[in-house]
């Protein structure tokens, strides 16, 4: 819904390189209002009369400006567009044409791209690791926003912010949702030591490494505070990792019997939801918006606390519907509302439904399925939708992001490597083996974290930006190449042992063999309940795969 | 009780936004749509209580936040919503299309053919006299040589007789109605939406010449039919397509729906169609000539329509000025009864020994009386097209369309209960459980 409201309002734009429309005396062709009540102007008292004029022949409205407030114009942080002459009529139609048919035709791909049955073939080829990431996506945003095919111009990628907002907060109500904190309860002792190490080593290096480059390099300076947040937001892009095998946000709910992986992403990304948190609070880029003038230490209390009032408003909100729709329809405006009010503060709607969402599900209630399914509704193509943007908004032609991404992805190994190896030093034999020794260095980089850097875009606008942009995004890809090769290998190398220990009459079932490949999807050990026998011998899990 | 609690939060929350920024950039649009959405849904949830229909509720919601009362979803706010009213109104219009079997609506064709004639024309006439002799009680006519007020008479007078397939349909799912009174209800309105778009094109050009001294016969002409039937031909393109789809692609559909209703509703505008006519004449083929069963997308766009319904219904009442309303009472509550007077007697000569069921005979003439869309786009075109007075004229008619907004709806629900149609139609308590 949110998606049509800013298709429509792109298509009313004007294309970059026109001025806006001059007031004209009407004429026949004139545009005239739209017909719909909620275009309505509010009525307006009586003007002092004008001179009649020949009523034009009756033409179906068109959109135009109310009467009594004419709209705030849209917070532009792409570049200006240059003066160019003004469209006729007949090419701002087909601009309109051009734009709401190329962004019908995004919606229906980010739609088809989304099916489960595309999602199967996709698996079946092979590519689903590289696919789920969403990068042809990407590249299809990138390809509409080129000017010679000029569909997501900077001024339509203006009027869709809505639906990034909207896609950012309900990208952090679903990763708030899934954080049930009384699993947390159950997991082994010492799983909080090793997130900390691995988010953290991530996080260092990588920051250390970027920094370096862009102080020697690029000649940014250490007093600049945008060096810092920056650093802040590679870090924590870096920190974030994503499960072997992601098939969405909202079907990754994690129990026991699943790869502790899952349990370790859905974690990973609490980092770079703080750091989200307090880069909004202390980065704020329109200070001088607004009427509040407080403190960043406050902006980081209003953050929590706006999150935490509308977590209770949602879950007051959520317990009202009594049939799907009207669930759909709470849902739909709760997340809306909570994005928007969280966008509207300059607050950073993936924090704030983040803290949301994770209230509702930690609260007791019998809502949490339903919430769920909603959510899945909307998840995939919302997801594409969203790649489609941030491809958009990416701007790759600077070479200072491409140089960026070797040490985002060897930053991210090595502080892996030295949070794994801290976590085996530190902890040794007080945590299931398995937790560190299977763990991979080169693991996939959650949506989140392309998520954290176009959050960061439409809060900014400054060129060093783009270079954050490029090496988040070019980093994810390289790494998605990377985990593909190495679980490749690592996946032939099973069958082959399988196959060598057995004889040629013996070999088990093909399905035998997938579901082992199946546990590796998780790539990490699988944790189940822990058993009488277990707790009787002071673990507090079986640990390793079973 | 919660409900009315929930409000209140939500309104707190939405004053402390507005008092952080009073002028809105893109995270208010977003945060205006949310805003409405919920605020239209708990306010059906309190006022449902004390028997108001929901359509009304959502305009009451809409109203109170709107920036005559309590300023919490500014102008800025809501003008990029309007796409949602597009879709909305595509949306309606498919579905009344696709309510209008023409087998089922066969046995009323001379009822509806007599109820056009005494019931809509009948109405032009009436209040363009009425609004010819309340002329005293509105300034704008006050310079005006006779034959010019007498021109401009007729055009507010087709104006102001619009009827509104959007709270028909509304009212229509709202109480799950069945039965004879409800099938010509929906006929006679969207009939009679066609006719005065046309009379509306033939007198404003006459007013034109009247005012102007000139007229442009053939372009006139030449308007009308692309509108008219170019709207007609391109429906029946996009019905055929929309079966193409049921029948070969089936899942989607309905995302294709909404997606075909985005188009139209934006690009239709432009080419100069009008929206309502064509997803009307999509549904209509739809239903009585395509092979596809469309029954699956007309239910999940009922499910999808409580959350357009509700946005739709709330921007509505986010635009209605209540103080401009009660400074033009007299004139308004006089138009406002002529019409409701002339659809009653128009009505009642119409079914008179026509062999109706009873329930058409007495309550069908209240179906004519909710305004919504289609009066406004006329509001508005006058407003533009004819500086001298359409801004006086634009508030007199869009006084009545607000009149008719607030008052006609409840009514309109009591109207459907007594007929004995409400409840009649299969129940999926998907849509409008609350």
């Amino acid at each position: 819904m949110i998606a049509l409201v800013c298709i429509g309002a792109a298509a009313r734009g004007q294309p970059a390189a026109a001025p806006p429309e001059p007031a004209a005396a009407p004429t026949p062709a004139a545009p005239t209002p739209s017909p719909w009540p909620g275009s309505t102007p509010p009525l307006v008292l009586p003007k002092p009369p004008a001179p009649p004029v020949v009523a034009p022949p009756l033409v179906l409205p068109t959109p135009a400006p109310p009467v009594a407030a004419p709209p705030a114009p849209a917070p532009t942080t792409t570049a200006p567009a240059p003066a160019g002459p003004e469209l006729s009529s007949s090419q701002k139609t087909w601009f309109a044409i051009k734009v709401i048919g190329g962004l019908v035709a995004l919606f229906v791909l980010a739609f088809l791209g989304g099916s489960r049955r595309v999602a199967r073939a996709q698996e079946t080829l092979g590519v689903a690791n590289v696919i789920a990431a969403g990068f042809p996506f990407v590249a299809l945003g990138l390809i509409a926003s080129h000017p010679r095919i000029g569909v997501l111009t900077g001024d339509v990628l203006d009027q869709l912010r809505p639906v990034m907002q909207f896609g950012l907060g309900w990208l952090g109500f679903i990763i708030g949702a899934q954080l049930d904190i009384r699993v947390l309860d159950r997991v082994p002792k010492g799983t909080a030591y090793i997130i900390l190490v691995e988010a953290l080593g991530p996080f260092a290096v990588t920051a250390g490494a970027c920094g370096a480059l862009m102080v020697a390099g690029f000649g940014a300076k250490l007093e600049d505070p945008a060096l810092w947040r920056d650093l802040l937001i590679l870090g924590a892009a870096a920190a974030m990792t994503a499960p072997r095998q992601f098939r969405g946000f909202a079907m990754r709910s994690w129990r026991e019997g699943k790869g502790v992986d899952i349990l370790l992403a859905q974690l990973d990304e609490i980092v770079g939801v703080v750091g989200l948190l307090f880069l909004t609070a202390y980065f704020r880029g329109n200070a001088g918006v607004g009427a509040w003038q407080l403190p960043a230490t406050a902006w980081l209390f209003v953050s929590i606390g706006l999150g935490v009032a509308l977590g209770v408003l949602i879950f007051a909100m959520i317990r009202v519907p009594t049939s799907n729709a009207e669930f759909l329809a709470v849902v739909l405006g709760s997340i809306a509302f909570a994005s928007g009010l969280a966008s509207y503060l300059h607050l950073s709607p993936i924090v704030v439904c983040f803290i949301a969402g994770t209230l509702v599900i930690n609260f007791p209630n019998d809502q949490k399925d339903s919430v769920f399914r909603i959510l899945n509704q909307l998840e995939r193509p919302l997801q594409q939708l969203f790649l489609i943007i941030a491809g958009a908004v990416w701007s790759v032609n600077d070479w200072r992001g491409w140089a960026l991404v070797p040490l985002f992805v060897a930053g991210r190994a090595a502080g892996k490597w030295l949070g794994v190896t801290a976590a085996h030093a530190s902890l040794g034999s007080e945590i299931p083996a398995g937790f560190v020794d299977d763990r991979q260095l080169v693991s996939p980089l959650s949506s989140l974290s392309i998520g954290l850097v176009i959050s960061v875009e439409s809060l900014y606008a400054d060129g060093a930006l783009s270079w954050i942009t490029t090496a988040v995004i070019g980093g994810a890809m390289v790494t998605e190449v990377l985990v593909h090769f190495l679980y490749e290998t690592r996946t032939s190398r099973l069958v082959a042992d399988e196959v060598a220990q057995h004889s040629p009459g013996s070999l088990p079932a093909p399905e035998e063999i997938e579901a082992k490949i199946d546990e590796l999807d998780d790539s990490g050990p699988i944790y189940r309940e822990p058993e009488p026998d277990d707790t009787a011998a002071g673990g507090h899990g079986p640990g390793g795969t079973p | 009780m919660i409900a009315l609690l929930l409000l209140l939060a939500l309104g707190g929350l939405m004053q402390v936004a507005r008092s952080f920024a009073p002028l809105a950039g893109a995270a208010g649009v977003e945060l205006a749509f949310g805003f409405l959405l919920l605020t239209a849904f708990f306010s059906a949830r309190l006022l449902h209580r004390v028997g108001l229909p929901h359509l009304t509720c959502y305009l009451i919601a809409g109203i109170v936040s709107g920036p005559f009362v309590l300023n919490l979803v500014g102008d800025s706010m809501t003008h990029d919503l309007k796409v949602v009213s597009d879709v909305a109104v595509c949306m309606i219009a498919l579905t009344a299309g696709a309510e209008l079997n023409f087998v089922k609506i066969k046995p009323y064709a001379r009822v509806l053919s007599r109820m056009v004639f005494f019931a809509v024309i009948g109405t032009f006439v009436v209040l363009s006299g009425v609004l010819f002799l309340v002329r005293p009680l509105l300034p704008f006519f006050d310079d005006m040589p006779i034959a010019d007020s007498f021109a401009v008479c007729m055009m507010i007078g087709v104006a102001a007789s619009a009827q509104s397939p959007s709270v028909v349909m509304a009212m229509v799912s709202e109480t799950r109605a069945e039965g004879p009174m409800t099938r010509i209800l929906l006929a006679m309105v969207v009939v009679a939406d066609f006719i005065v778009i046309f009379s509306y094109a033939i007198v404003s050009a006459i007013a034109g010449a009247v005012i102007g001294g000139d007229i442009d016969v053939t372009g006139e002409v030449a308007s009308v039919s692309w509108e008219l039937g170019g709207s007609v031909a391109f429906g029946v393109a996009i019905g055929a397509l929309l079966g193409m789809f049921l029948r070969t692609v089936k899942r989607g559909a309905s995302l294709f729906a909404v997606m075909i209703c985005l188009v139209v509703a934006e690009i239709g505008v432009r080419i100069h169609l009008d929206p309502l006519i064509t997803m009307i004449a999509a549904g209509v083929y739809l239903e009585n000539v395509s092979k596809a069963d469309a029954t699956d997308l007309l239910h999940d766009f009922e499910s999808a329509q409580l959350p357009v319904f509700l946005v739709f219904f709330a921007l509505a009442g986010n635009h209605i000025n209540l103080k401009t309303l009660v400074s033009a009472i007299v004139p308004i509550a006089v138009i406002v009864a002529a019409r409701a007077s002339c659809f009653f007697v128009g009505c009642k000569l119409a079914t008179r020994d026509a062999g109706v069921h009873p329930a058409v005979r007495t309550y069908a003439w209240f179906g004519l009386v909710p305004q919504a869309g289609l009066a406004i786009a006329l509001a508005l075109l006058i407003q533009k097209t004819f500086p001298s007075f359409g801004n006086e004229a634009a508030v007199l008619l869009l006084g009545v369309v607000a009149a008719n907004e607030l008052i006609a709806p409840p009514i309109f629900r009591i109207v459907m209960m007594r007929s004995g149609e409400a409840g009649k139609r299969a129940a999926d308590g998907a849509t409008h459980g609350h």
